[in-house]
This record gives C-alpha cells, sequence and structure tokens, in this order.
C-alpha cells in the first residue's frame, strides 16, 4: 500500500466516522396513532412538526390507523418483536401482556417523582402500568355514558335521559313505536355491545363484584349469577329490537354514521363519541346542540350505583426499542399546553391537571364530571383482561345478542378463557 | 321444417333471456360502484340505482389528485409486488423446471414430487411461521417479503405447467442442439426459452392476476400504509371513510380499472392458462 | 469431452455445479417459505403460545383434544363444506350450461358473454367483497330498496347482519365472482370434443340429452376434473372475501376455518392453537387430495 493511498484510506475511514457520528444524532421516532378524524389528524400533525422544529435531530415518522386496522396491525408487529417507538394504549391486560414479554420500554425514573409524573392524578398512572413499572401515558380519560338526541327524545316525551333501567325501557318501547330506531349499535365490531352488558352487570353487582371476580374471592368468576343475569337482562332488552337493522354485521363507524345523521336516538359510547359521530355524518357537522350525554341508568335492586363508571382513556405506550427522544416526545405531548389544546380541538377529557380549562365543549364537560364525580371506576373490560379472555368477552355478548348462545353459556366461555391464564 | 324452426326461435329465446339476467346480475353491482362514485353521499342512500344527480367528479378527482387517499402509490406498490413476483417465478421456476424435464439424475422423481407438495399447503396453512420466517430473515414490512412467499406459493403449480411444456419439446431438437454443442444453458436459453413463449405469458399473467389480488400475504407482511397495494389500501380506505360510501365507491371503481384493462389485453393468456389442464393434453 | 453434458430428452446429465444453479433457487425459496414454516406450524400446534415470549408450555396433544371439541372450528368446517357442496351443486351446473349456450357457433353474440361472464374473476376478492356490502347494507343497500319498491310493506332482510343468513350472503358472491372461471374451463373442455362425432350422432337420431350424457360429458372429464379441484380447494382456502364481509361474524355465521385461524393466531394471539387449526386444515386438504387422486382422478382414467 502506497503512502497515497494509506492517506486517502485515513481520510475516508475518517470520514465515515464522523460522517456516522452525525448520523447517531439522528433520531426516528416511530409513532402509531388511531387519530383518523380530520380534526385530529390535523392536530396531532401539528404537535409533531412543531416538536420537530424546536428538536431539528428528531425525526418523526407518523402512521395513522382506523381502530380495527389498528388492533389488527399492532398484533402483527408484537409478535413480531418489534414494536413502534409511540403507540395507541388502552392499558391494561392488553399492555400488561406486551410489558410482560419484554415488548414495552420501562419509563418509570421519567414518571415516579418527575414534574412528569406529578402533572397527572396518580389513578391515571395505574391504567399504564404493570407490576409497579409505568410503561406509558395517558392523555385522555373519561367513561363510557348514553350519548342521545335531544330533539328525538323530545319527540315521545323525554326531556332528560331516564335514570333508572325500567324508565329506559319505557322510553325504548315508545322510541320504536314512534318509528324511531332507539340505539345504534355496531355490533360487528363487538366491542360496542359488550359494554352495553358490562354495564348492567355493574348495575347489578356493582364495583364489589368486579373486584371480588378479579381478586378470586367471587368463586365462580364469570358465571355468578348476577352476570348470567345481566346477560339475560341484555338479551331481553335486544329482544325489544331496539338497535338498527342489521346492527350485528355494523361497525362502529356505522354506529356513529347513524346517531350523526340523526337516524338513531342513543348511543352507548365513550367520550369520543361526538368526534367521531361527526366524522362520520353525511355532512360532517354531526348533532352539534342535539346531543346531549348521561350516565348509564340504575337497576332498581342491583348493588350498584348510578356514579359507578366503565371507561378508559386514551394513550400512548412506548416500545421497547424507542430512543430516550420518543419518551421526551411523549412528555411534550403530554405537556398542559398541548392537552388543553387536545380537549379544545377533539373534546378528550385531558388527563394533565389543569389542561381541564380547554374544555369548551359543554358535553365533554358533563362527562368529565360523571368521571370526577365516579364512586367506581372499571376500565373497559375488554383491554382490561388479557387479548384472549378480553376477546372472548366480546365474542360472547355478540353471541347474546344473535341468540346463538345462551347467557349461562356465554358466561361459561368466559370464564374459561378467564382463568385458561 | 316449420315447427323446428319455431322450437328453435322458442329455444333462443329462452338462451337469450337467460344469458341477459346474468348480465344484468354482473352488471349491476358494477353499475353501482361506477355510478356511486359520482353521487352525492344523499342521493346514495336513498336509490343505488338511480343515475347520478347532480354528476359529481369531486371524488374522483379527489383520489386521482391524490387529496384522498393514495390510489397512485398503491397503483405502484400493486405494480412492484406484481411484477416482482413474476419476475422470481419465471426465472427461478423456469431454471427447477428445465431441469426436472431435462436432466437426468438420481433425485429428478423426488425432487418433482417435493415441490408438488406444494400444491397441497395453501398459505394461510403456514402464515403463522412463514410471519415468524420472514422476521428472521429482515423481510417483515418489506415489498420483498411479500413478493418471496408469494412466488414461493405459486412454484409448485407453476412448476408443473412449465416442466409439462418443456417436457413436450421434441427430442430431435435437443439432439440437433447436441450437435451444435450447446451446453444446458445455450440450449435452455437458445431454444427452449424462444419457443416457449406462450406458456411463460400464461405463468406470468397467471401470477400476476394472483398477486394483484392477493389480501392475505400484504396484509401479513406489510405495516406501513406507504407501502400497501390496492386490495389492502382498499381495505383501509373502507375502514377510514367508513361512512361515506360514494368515497368508498369511486375507490373500487378506480381499484377495478387496471384489472379490466389486463383482462382485456392479456385475455388470451390467461383463458390459456387456466384452462391448459382442461383439454386432453 | 466424453463427459460434456448432452441435452436431449431425460437422457442427460449435467454436472453437479450445473445442477445446482438450475435447482438451488427454486428449493431454497421453496424450503425457507413453503416447507419450514409448514413443519413449525406443526411444532408450534403441541404448545401453548401467544407468539410473543420463549415458546415455553408445552401442552402434547391437549390442543388438538381441544380442537376435536371445538363448537367454531366445526361451525367453520361445517361451512366450508357448505361452500363446497353450493359450489358442486349450483355453481357448477350454472357454468355448464352456459358454457353449452355460449360454445354454440350459432348462438350470436356468444364471444360478448363469454367475455363478459368471465370479467367478475378477474377483480381481487376484496374489492368484490367490500362492493357487495354495499350491496347488501342495511340502510342504503339494494338489497332493501328493492325490497321496499317491489314488496312494500315486507320487512327486507339485513343479510349481513344475521348468523343465519351471512353465510348465503358470502355464497352468491362467491357464485357471482367464480362461475364464469369454471364456465371458462367447460368452453375450453367443449372445444376439445371433435364436432364430427356430435354430428354423427345427431344424424343417428340421438336426442340431445343422450348426446350430452354420452358424447359432451366423457369428452369433458378433463375440464370437469380440473373445475371440480379448483372448486373444492378453493372453497377450503377462502378467506378475502368473507374477510371483506364481516370477518366471519355475527357469531361466526360466517367463519370458515381459515378465517378462524386468523383470529385466533392474530387477533387473540393464541399462536399455539392457531397452529393446531392450520394442522387441521392441512389434514383436510391432504384428505381431500387422497380422494380426488383415489376417485375423482381414477374414475377419469
Amino acid at each position: 500500500m502506497s503512502r497515497k493511498t494509506k492517506l486517502t484510506a485515513f481520510v475516508m475511514a475518517f470520514a465515515l466516522v464522523a460522517g456516522g457520528l452525525a448520523m447517531a444524532d439522528q433520531v426516528t421516532v416511530n409513532w402509531w396513532h388511531i387519530g383518523t378524524a380530520a380534526n385530529d389528524k390535523a392536530m396531532l400533525q401539528k404537535f409533531a412538526d412543531d416538536y420537530v422544529k424546536a428538536n431539528p435531530n428528531v425525526k418523526i415518522e407518523i402512521t395513522v390507523l382506523e381502530n380495527e386496522a389498528f388492533k389488527s396491525k399492532l398484533t402483527t408487529v408484537m409478535q413480531g418483536g418489534n414494536p413502534p417507538d409511540l403507540f395507541q394504549s388502552w392499558g391494561g391486560g392488553v399492555l400488561a401482556q406486551y410489558a410482560q414479554a419484554g415488548l414495552l420500554k420501562d419509563i418509570t425514573k421519567d414518571v415516579k417523582g418527575t414534574a412528569f409524573g406529578k402533572s397527572m392524578a396518580s389513578g391515571v398512572w395505574q391504567v399504564y402500568s404493570y407490576n409497579g413499572k409505568v410503561y406509558g401515558a395517558p392523555h385522555d380519560m373519561g367513561g363510557i355514558t348514553f350519548w342521545y338526541n335531544k330533539e328525538l327524545l323530545a319527540k315521545v316525551g323525554y326531556k332528560t335521559f331516564p335514570t333508572t333501567w325500567d324508565d329506559f325501557l319505557k322510553l325504548v318501547k315508545k322510541l320504536k313505536a314512534a318509528g324511531i330506531t332507539p340505539i345504534a349499535l355496531g355490533g360487528g365490531d363487538k366491542w360496542p355491545a359488550m359494554h352495553m352488558w358490562s354495564y348492567i352487570a355493574l348495575r347489578l353487582g356493582g364495583g364489589q363484584l368486579f373486584e371480588d371476580t378479579f381478586s378470586g374471592k367471587n368463586a365462580k368468576g364469570f358465571e355468578n349469577p348476577t352476570f348470567i343475569k345481566a346477560g339475560q337482562m341484555l338479551a331481553d332488552l335486544a329482544a325489544l329490537k331496539p338497535f338498527q337493522d342489521g346492527f350485528l354485521g355494523a361497525t362502529y363507524n356505522d354506529e356513529a354514521a347513524l346517531m350523526g345523521n340523526g337516524e338513531a336516538a342513543m348511543e352507548l359510547m365513550g367520550q369520543w363519541a361526538p368526534n367521531v359521530e361527526k366524522d362520520n355524518s353525511s355532512d360532517k357537522t354531526g348533532l352539534g346542540a342535539k346531543l346531549s350525554t348521561a350516565p348509564f341508568p340504575a337497576i332498581k335492586g342491583g348493588k350498584g350505583k348510578i356514579t359507578e363508571v366503565i371507561g378508559g382513556g386514551n394513550g400512548y405506550a412506548v416500545g421497547k426499542n424507542a430512543p430516550q427522544a420518543a419518551v421526551d416526545f411523549l412528555k411534550y405531548l403530554d405537556n398542559k399546553k398541548n392537552n388543553t389544546t387536545w380537549a379544545q380541538v377533539s373534546s378528550i377529557i385531558p388527563t394533565v391537571k389543569g389542561a381541564e380549562v380547554g374544555l369548551t365543549d359543554p358535553n365533554a364537560k358533563m362527562v368529565k364530571a360523571i368521571v370526577d364525580k365516579c364512586t367506581f371506576f372499571q376500565l373497559y373490560l375488554d383491554q382490561f383482561l388479557s387479548p384472549a379472555a378480553g376477546g372472548t368477552v366480546n365474542d360472547a355478548v355478540q353471541n347474546i345478542l344473535a341468540g346463538t348462545a345462551t347467557p349461562a353459556q356465554a358466561m361459561a366461555a368466559i370464564q374459561k378463557a378467564f382463568v385458561a391464564k | 321444417m316449420k315447427s323446428m324452426r319455431i322450437s328453435n326461435i322458442v329455444r333462443n329465446i329462452v338462451r337469450y333471456f337467460f344469458c341477459a339476467v346474468i348480465v344484468v346480475i354482473i352488471a349491476v353491482p358494477l353499475y353501482i360502484s361506477i355510478m356511486g362514485g359520482f353521487k352525492h353521499l344523499g342521493q346514495l342512500r336513498a336509490f343505488p340505482m338511480s343515475i347520478p344527480a347532480p354528476f359529481l367528479v369531486d371524488q374522483y378527482l379527489d383520489l386521482l389528485m391524490g387529496s384522498k387517499g393514495s390510489f397512485w402509490n398503491q397503483l405502484l406498490n400493486s405494480l412492484i409486488l406484481g411484477i416482482g413476483t413474476v419476475t422470481v417465478v419465471l426465472v427461478v421456476g423456469t431454471l427447477a423446471a428445465y431441469a426436472l424435464a431435462r436432466i437426468r439424475f438420481k433425485l429428478n422423481g423426488v425432487l418433482y414430487k417435493f415441490f408438488q407438495l406444494g400444491l397441497l399447503f395453501p398459505l394461510t396453512v403456514a402464515s403463522l411461521p412463514l410471519y415468524l420466517q420472514l422476521r428472521t430473515f429482515g423481510l417483515l414490512d418489506s415489498h420483498i417479503g411479500v413478493i418471496l412467499p408469494q412466488a414461493a406459493f405459486q412454484l409448485a403449480m407453476m412448476i408443473m405447467l412449465l416442466r409439462g411444456f418443456i417436457k413436450a419439446i421434441p427430442i430431435e431438437l435437443a439432439e440437433a442442439a447436441a450437435i451444435d454443442g450447446y451446453g444446458h444453458f445455450n440450449f435452455l436459453f437458445k431454444i427452449v426459452l424462444p419457443i416457449s413463449t406462450p406458456i411463460l405469458t400464461t405463468v406470468g399473467v397467471l401470477t400476476l392476476v394472483a398477486s394483484w389480488n392477493n389480501f392475505f400475504t400484504p396484509l401479513l407482511v406489510l405495516n406501513s400504509p406507504g407501502s400497501y397495494p390496492l386490495p389492502l389500501g382498499v381495505m383501509d380506505f373502507m375502514g377510514e371513510h367508513a361512512a361515506d360510501w360514494n368515497m368508498i365507491l369511486a375507490f373500487l371503481t378506480l381499484a377495478m380499472i387496471p384489472a379490466v384493462i389486463l383482462y382485456v389485453v392479456g385475455q388470451k393468456y390467461i383463458v390459456a392458462g387456466l384452462t391448459s389442464g382442461a383439454i386432453k393434453g | 469431452m466424453a463427459k460434456r453434458s448432452i441435452p436431449g430428452g431425460l437422457a442427460s446429465r449435467a454436472r453437479f455445479p450445473t445442477l445446482v444453479v438450475f435447482l438451488a433457487p427454486a428449493l431454497i425459496v421453496f424450503t425457507a417459505l413453503v416447507i419450514i414454516p409448514v413443519f413449525e406450524a406443526a411444532i408450534f400446534s403441541f404448545y401453548k403460545w401467544n407468539g410473543l415470549g420463549p415458546m415455553v408450555d408445552f401442552r402434547g396433544l391437549g390442543n388438538y383434544l381441544e380442537l376435536i371439541q371445538d363448537a367454531i372450528f366445526h361451525k367453520g368446517l361445517l361451512h366450508n363444506f357448505i361452500i363446497v357442496i353450493v359450489s358442486l351443486i349450483i355453481e357448477l351446473p350454472l357454468a355448464m350450461a352456459l358454457a353449452l349456450i355460449v360454445s354454440d357457433r350459432k348462438f350470436k353474440g356468444a364471444v360478448f358473454f363469454r367475455t363478459f361472464f368471465f370479467l367478475p374473476y378477474m377483480l381481487s376478492e376484496v374489492i368484490t367483497g367490500v362492493l357487495w356490502q354495499f350491496i347488501y347494507h342495511p340502510q342504503y343497500g339494494l338489497v332493501k330498496t328493492l325490497f321496499e319498491a317491489l314488496l312494500p310493506g315486507v320487512h327486507p332482510p339485513a343479510l349481513m347482519g344475521s348468523p343465519d343468513t351471512v353465510l348465503w350472503a358470502i355464497m352468491i358472491v362467491i357464485i357471482w365472482k367464480y362461475f364464469g372461471l369454471h364456465m371458462t374451463i367447460y368452453i375450453a373442455g367443449l372445444q376439445d370434443i371433435p364436432q364430427e362425432q356430435i354430428e354423427a350422432a345427431t344424424i343417428d337420431g340421438a336426442s340431445k340429452g343422450q348426446i350430452f350424457r354420452r358424447i359432451i360429458l366423457p369428452g369433458m372429464r378433463n375440464a370437469v376434473q380440473l373445475s371440480i379441484f379448483f372448486s373444492i380447494i378453493g372453497s377450503f382456502q377462502v378467506f378475502d372475501i368473507v374477510w371483506a364481509m364481516g370477518k366471519g361474524g355475527p357469531a361466526n355465521g360466517g367463519e370458515t376455518i381459515v378465517t378462524y385461524l386468523y383470529t385466533t393466531g392474530f387477533v387473540r394471539f393464541n399462536v399455539g392453537y392457531g397452529s393446531t387449526i392450520a394442522v387441521g386444515l392441512f389434514f383436510i386438504c391432504l384428505l381431500f387430495s387422497f380422494f380426488y387422486e383415489r376417485v375423482i382422478a381414477r374414475e377419469a382414467t
């Protein structure tokens, strides 16, 4: 090797190393979210753009997926052992399963005792923790309530939403008699129907029943007579034919479209309902001031109070290979200013203390009041349980509605999946 | 004779009526799709068979100009997957089929049977481990990761078709080539390939159609919407524009056009390929 | 020089490196992506495994015992059989009737009909499925509006919204899409039958039915066999259309083996049991191909 070639080689090697160092500074954060509604998408894009402007060494690659598509896509990347750096998560049992498999990054040190951790109530961190370690952060935490069309309810003489199950059934019958579809239900996606059964069970058995079931104190588990009775009450409700034609094959988006177009009187849904209704309505405006919300009615003789809530929220979990920049970006997303904007734009129920000033929508404020005053809080069952058990709960409720399983059979299936672990 | 003519007329009426009914059954969904794309959502919901009034081009324009969905990108992805799969099947399949048809070696029969095993396995049977296998090779979320499995699962059928054809090439041709001092490669490239154009086209077109319409493999392998081919894009678009059926129908119509063009251009080969087993060979 | 390879029939030999060049690519691709995964599926099928961590929970034949008693698997299997049987007794005869009509040279417009009838086969399953979802849409679909226009007062059925009708709704789409393929296969078979034979029989005074049974059907053996083969294999592997039309639901009403396999393995994280379903499907395909070789193919020869 001549001196000249040696020198060239040296220069080249140096250039490579230097280039490598410069490259090392440049990090990419993969972010999967499900904000497909136009306003969500634009807002989240702006958050990312602003962050990148302030941190030019970070590149944020955004993947926007529709809810159902997201769930199936995430499962495959998880089985591929390759989680995105930041991704939509509802916390609970699904998050726990990922954490257990070592697919998530432990961000406890960024949360415990830090300003970030103190910016939210400790209870909401619980939902995104497993074995005392935190794996993600929520930005939205609300409850499932009945969303109803005031105009349609007024037509049958209801100025407010019923607070008892008997009155609720009366309302359903009156709407039905008036030729109005009482309840919009995306039964094909299963989870919307599942919430209906779990609320009935909660009203019948109260929070204690749920806690005892998960702790094992309720030896019969989901085969406890109260759960079976809840299934029977759902079947009885279905016998009144309160749902739109073909609801068993309908998606959640179909449900939202029916509400948004004023073609059905109510839906049982989470805090995002108004936004999704708007996005799925023909004229993209939704019901506006005609929409209102109320807690799931109480059931006479039941142990549960009307103040007990099933709910949950939205947040982002951190993938195992995420760079520190992903955690920084997560903190940025969930800072007070952005959480406030978020509440303003898409009426989420903000988790950051003080961000509620962004809540201008009266319905969102009502949901927040319901959640704030709740005496028991249960995370969505299909997210709270493991994916296999949660999926079985969804299937079982659909089978009850389709009449392909008796409530007892459906509960036996859930119990089997629940104990299978 | 007269009664014969009358019965002929009756027969023709029955036949035309029968065919006309089938034409309508095929045409109506296509009509609804094409016209639905030109309608306002309100009109579409009232009666799907009506003629668009007003006639809106917005939906199609939005899709074609790229302000909604990513039709062109997905079309390109479909083309990449299709051409990639065809290339792999033709190159790899022809080489193997030639060897199995023309070269004598100990395991020839066994190997042919081995490849034929592929006819028994639908891709879905192996989907879970295939997914893990692709992960090991680092091929997830890449077009190659779709192309190779698609090609692999087509190989059995295609090797069978190609081998049959190459085997049928007259021995005399081979002998003449041998006298000219050709080796196997020369013989394959200078004599076999040129006269095999029809079967190669058939195999190519069949593979292209299969790849074009495939949903399962891309669903399994691809994660980034930017790399989606049309069938996956359709499902994705459907999820995102759930209630906007006029948009969805416009997208469906656009997504159908390339397949229709391919059919018009390659009809002869498609039919020949599908029916080559139907004729007593 | 004597060892120089001489091409010509199967009699010729080749040096080992030559063989490797010809066969290695196909062998590698085929083995790595078809054979090995199938074997792995067989291994997974003995474990309880969610696909995430290491595979440790060996269950022996546990998954298989569960599969045998699994009501949803039975349902899927039954649905697959229904699809096969309906294809064989409705779709194929329909295709045969059309093939006989449009292969008559004196029938004007035959080429148009032939071309048009084949068109749905070219459309992707997913596109077809989504399009038909709209036709069946319970609020805006064609089925609903036709019912309202033609049978006022009759409640239009929501075909995709009931576990009792969803399979039939899908079946209609399967026939819509695939009858043209079978028709085309039959046309090719018909063209293979010498016209003189039919003419001679006509002169001998044979009836149309006799000609069909004695000459046409036997002459089309290969075509019929091929079409039966496509139809059965296609029916057992059907996924795309079903997935695009309700993902096997509602309440498993449209479930087939493959949708169940996909849901179990990829949606429910049950990779072990999903593989057991896959192996089950493999054995069913194997059984069928045995039956096909022994019964259908043998009858022909």
